[in-house]
C-alpha cells in the first residue's frame, strides 16, 4: 500500500475581528490507497476546517494555513501549488461531497450535466460524451430510470437522490480520494443506511480512498479502517477502528461512544452525554482543552497540554493519564459491527 | 424542498386557498387546492419519487407565474403592440396618415383637431401627429432598450468583479460607483451630453452610461448572496476556475433581478430620453421624439391641448408597461414562492 495523502502539523487559524480562531491546530494523519479514514467530533472541532484544508478551499482572505504545516498528496506538496495545478487536483484526483444535498446541486442545471460536468473539464469529454457517462454514474449511484432522470433539475431530487447524485458528480473522474463531509447528516436514518451501503459498494469496487467526516460514530463504524476523533482542533485520539472503539484511550472519546445509542444493549436505557460546551476556538482552556468537561480532570491538566503520545502500536492518545494502564474503560464499545 | 405540485401554485392565484370559491366540475389537486381548470393541471401526476419528469427550467417556472399576473400581461401585451406598430408604421401609417416629417403649410393644414384624415390632428408645421406618435415610439424603444442594453453590459461586469472577487477590487469599484450616484442624473446626464454633443446616439450612450452603478449594486449584492450557496463550494471542490465559477455558476442564479431591474429601468430611460429631448439637450428635430413634441406642444398647450395629449400619453402607458412587466417578473423569478 502507498501512502497517498499525508497531512503534516497542518495549522489552519481564521484571522477574525473578534481574535484569531484556531480552527484546526497541528493535526497529523496518513491516508492509503483504498483506506478509509473517519474524521470523528463535536461541531466545531475542526473536522470540516481539516478537508477544505485538504482541497485549498480556505478562503484566503481570513484563513491562514501555518508556515509548517504541510499536506502531501502522493509525495507532492499541495501547499505550495499554483491555483492552475490545484485546480486541476480538485474534482479529478480529490473529491468532495458536501454536508446538505439540498443545496448542494446548482439549482439552473439538469442533474445530468452536473454530474457529467468535471468529466468536460477534467477528462476532456464533449458534453455528449459526459452525458452519456452522467447517465452511467447515476445509474450506479442507483438511481432508478438515470436516463429520464438525468434530464430532470435538482428540485425534482428527494433529498437521498440529491446525495447519489452528488456521489455520482464526486466520483466521476474516478479520484484517489473522496472527502465526505457529512454525507448522511441531513438525511433521513433509513436513507442514512443507504448512503453508507452505497459508499462501501462503490469504495469495493473504484478502490477510492475516502475520508469519512462525522459527528456520529455509529456512521463510521462499519466502514472505517481508522478513526480520528479531534477536538477543539486537535487530535485526541487516533487509531484503528478496532482499537478506538474497542479499546478507546481518550475521556472524550468515551464520552463520545457513552452518548451513542445502542441496540445491543437493552438494560441501559439512559444515554450519558457529555456536559458543558465545546470550548471557544479563540479562548481554547488553559492546559487540555477538555478539562473544563473531563470527569477525570486533575490539577494537572489545568496547565498541561497533552500531546499525542503513541500508546500501543499505532493507536495515540492525547491524554496526560493515557500511558497508565489502569486508566482504561473496557465496558464502552461500538453499537456496530468493526469493519 | 417543496413538493413538486407545489410549483403550481401561485399567490396571485385568487383560488389558489379559497375553497369556498370552488366552483361545480372544477378539479382539486393532491394538495387539495382547488385548480381552475384542466390547463393547470401537472403535466406528470406526483407520483412517486421516481416518477419521471419533463423537468422545468427556473424560466419554465417563471413563466408560468407570468401567465397568471394580468398586469404584467397587460403591459407586455402593450408593449409588443406598440413594436408591432411602430416597425409596421412605413406600410400604413406613412400611406394613410403621411410622412411624420412632411409639413403641409397651406393654410389651415395646421394645428387641425383631431378627424378622420388626422386621428390625432396636426401639430403647428401640419404634421400628423399620429405618424409622429408612431414613429417616435422607435426612437424612444429603441433609446430604452439600447441604453439599458449598455447599463447592463456594464452593470454586469463590474457588479460580477466586485462581488466574485471582493477586497480591493470591490471597494473600488463600488466607491467609483458611488461617485456616479452623488451627482443629480438628469443633471449628470446634460452634463455629458453638454460634452459630446445633443444627439440621439449620444442620448443613450449618456443614459448607458448613468444606469450602470445601480446595475452594478442589485447584481453585486445578488452574487454575493448566490456565492453563500453550497453548490458554489461544490462546484469550486469541482475543480472550475474563477471564469467557469462566475458565468456558469453564479451568474446564471443571480441573473434574476437585473432582469427585473433591467426591465423596470426601460421605462426610467424613456423618460429620461423623453425629458432630454424636452430640453433640447436630446433628440434633434425634425425627428420625431416624444419628449421633443412635449417640448413643441408646450407653448400651444391651450390652444391645441391633444398635441401634448397624445405624445404625454404614449409616454405613460410604455412607461408603466415596462413598469409592470418588470413588477411581474419579480414575482414570477422570485425563488421564494417555489417553497
Amino acid at each position: 500500500m502507498s501512502t497517498l495523502l499525508e497531512v503534516r502539523n497542518l495549522k489552519t487559524h481564521f484571522h477574525t475581528r473578534d481574535g484569531v480562531v484556531k480552527a484546526v491546530d497541528g493535526v497529523n494523519f496518513s491516508l492509503e490507497a483504498g483506506q478509509t479514514l473517519a474524521v470523528v467530533g463535536e461541531s466545531g472541532s475542526g473536522k470540516s476546517v481539516t478537508a477544505l484544508s485538504i482541497m485549498r478551499l480556505i478562503p484566503e482572505s481570513t484563513g491562514v494555513i501555518g508556515a509548517d504545516s504541510d499536506i502531501l498528496f502522493k509525495g507532492e506538496s499541495i501547499l505550495s501549488m499554483d491555483d492552475v495545478s490545484m485546480r486541476s487536483i480538485r474534482g479529478d484526483r480529490i473529491a468532495m461531497i458536501f454536508q446538505d444535498p439540498m443545496t448542494s446541486l446548482n439549482p439552473v442545471y439538469r442533474v445530468g450535466r452536473q454530474v457529467g460536468e468535471s468529466l468536460v473539464l477534467h477528462k476532456g469529454l464533449k458534453k455528449k460524451e459526459a452525458d452519456e457517462r452522467a447517465v452511467e454514474l447515476l445509474d450506479m449511484v442507483g438511481i432508478p430510470h438515470a436516463r429520464e432522470r438525468a434530464r430532470d433539475y435538482p428540485h425534482q431530487f428527494s433529498g437521498g437522490m440529491r446525495q447519489r447524485a452528488m456521489i455520482a458528480m464526486a466520483l466521476a473522474c474516478d479520484p484517489d480520494i473522496l472527502i465526505a463531509d457529512e454525507p448522511t447528516t441531513a438525511l433521513d436514518v433509513t436513507i442514512q443506511a443507504q448512503i453508507l451501503e452505497l459508499m462501501i459498494a462503490l469504495q469495493e469496487r473504484t478502490g477510492t480512498a475516502i475520508i469519512m467526516i462525522t459527528h456520529d460514530l455509529g456512521v463510521v463504524a462499519d466502514m472505517a479502517n481508522d478513526v480520528m476523533v479531534m477536538y477543539a482542533g486537535k487530535q485526541v485520539e487516533y487509531g484503528t477502528a478496532e482499537d478506538v472503539f474497542y479499546r478507546p484511550l481518550h475521556p472524550y472519546t468515551w464520552g463520545l461512544l457513552e452518548s451513542l445509542p445502542r441496540h445491543d444493549v437493552s438494560d441501559k436505557g439512559v444515554l450519558v452525554p457529555i456536559t458543558g460546551q465545546p470550548p471557544s476556538l479563540i479562548n481554547v482552556p488553559d492546559g487540555c482543552a477538555f478539562h473544563p468537561r473531563c470527569p477525570y480532570a486533575k490539577e494537572i491538566c489545568h496547565t498541561t497540554v497533552p500531546s499525542l503520545e503513541s500508546i500501543e502500536d499505532g493507536h495515540s492518545s492525547a491524554c496526560l493519564f493515557s500511558q497508565d494502564p489502569s486508566f482504561r474503560r473496557d465496558e464502552v464499545s461500538p453499537s456496530g459491527e468493526v469493519a | 424542498m417543496s413538493d413538486r405540485d407545489d410549483l403550481h401554485h401561485d399567490a396571485h392565484d385568487p383560488h389558489s386557498h379559497d375553497k369556498s370559491r370552488l366552483e361545480h366540475g372544477d378539479i382539486e389537486d393532491v394538495a387539495g387546492h382547488p385548480v381552475k381548470d384542466q390547463a393547470q393541471l401537472l403535466p406528470v401526476p406526483p407520483t412517486d419519487e421516481f416518477a419521471t419528469g419533463g423537468g422545468r427550467t427556473l424560466w419554465g417556472d417563471a413563466w408560468y407565474r407570468l401567465r397568471k399576473n394580468k398586469l404584467a400581461i397587460a403591459g407586455l401585451i402593450w408593449v409588443i403592440f406598440i413594436i408591432a406598430v411602430t416597425l409596421s408604421a412605413d406600410l400604413w401609417v406613412k400611406p394613410i396618415f403621411g410622412d411624420p416629417l412632411s409639413m403641409d403649410t397651406t393654410v389651415g393644414a395646421n394645428l387641425q383637431p383631431p378627424s378622420a384624415d388626422h386621428l390625432m390632428g396636426t401639430d403647428k408645421l401640419g404634421r400628423d401627429v399620429f405618424a409622429r406618435v408612431v414613429y417616435g415610439a422607435r426612437i424612444s424603444l429603441t433609446v430604452g432598450v439600447i441604453a439599458v442594453a449598455i447599463s447592463v453590459a456594464i452593470g454586469l461586469i463590474m457588479g460580477a468583479l466586485s462581488g466574485y472577487f471582493g477586497g480591493i477590487l470591490d471597494t473600488l469599484i463600488m466607491r467609483g460607483a458611488d461617485v456616479f450616484l452623488a451627482f443629480p442624473y438628469v443633471l449628470f446626464a446634460i452634463a455629458l451630453i453638454a460634452v459630446l454633443g445633443p444627439s440621439y446616439r449620444n442620448v443613450f450612450i449618456a443614459i448607458g452610461i448613468l444606469g450602470w452603478p445601480s446595475i452594478a449594486r442589485v447584481f453585486r449584492s445578488s452574487i454575493l448572496s448566490v456565492k453563500e450557496n453550497e453548490y458554489i463550494d461544490a462546484a469550486r471542490a469541482m475543480g472550475a476556475g474563477h471564469m467557469r465559477m462566475i458565468f456558469r455558476h453564479i451568474m446564471p442564479n443571480a441573473v434574476a433581478p437585473i432582469i427585473v431591474y433591467g426591465t423596470m429601468s426601460i421605462g426610467g430611460a424613456i423618460i429620461t430620453e423623453a425629458a432630454l429631448s424636452f430640453l433640447g439637450m436630446g433628440v434633434q428635430p425634425p425627428t420625431p421624439s416624444w419628449g421633443l413634441m412635449l417640448s413643441d406642444a408646450r407653448p400651444l398647450m391651450v390652444r391645441a391641448p391633444w398635441l401634448m395629449l397624445w405624445p404625454g400619453f404614449a409616454i405613460l402607458t410604455t412607461v408603466l408597461a415596462f413598469v409592470l412587466m418588470g413588477d411581474g417578473l419579480r414575482d414570477a423569478l422570485d425563488v421564494k414562492m417555489k417553497d
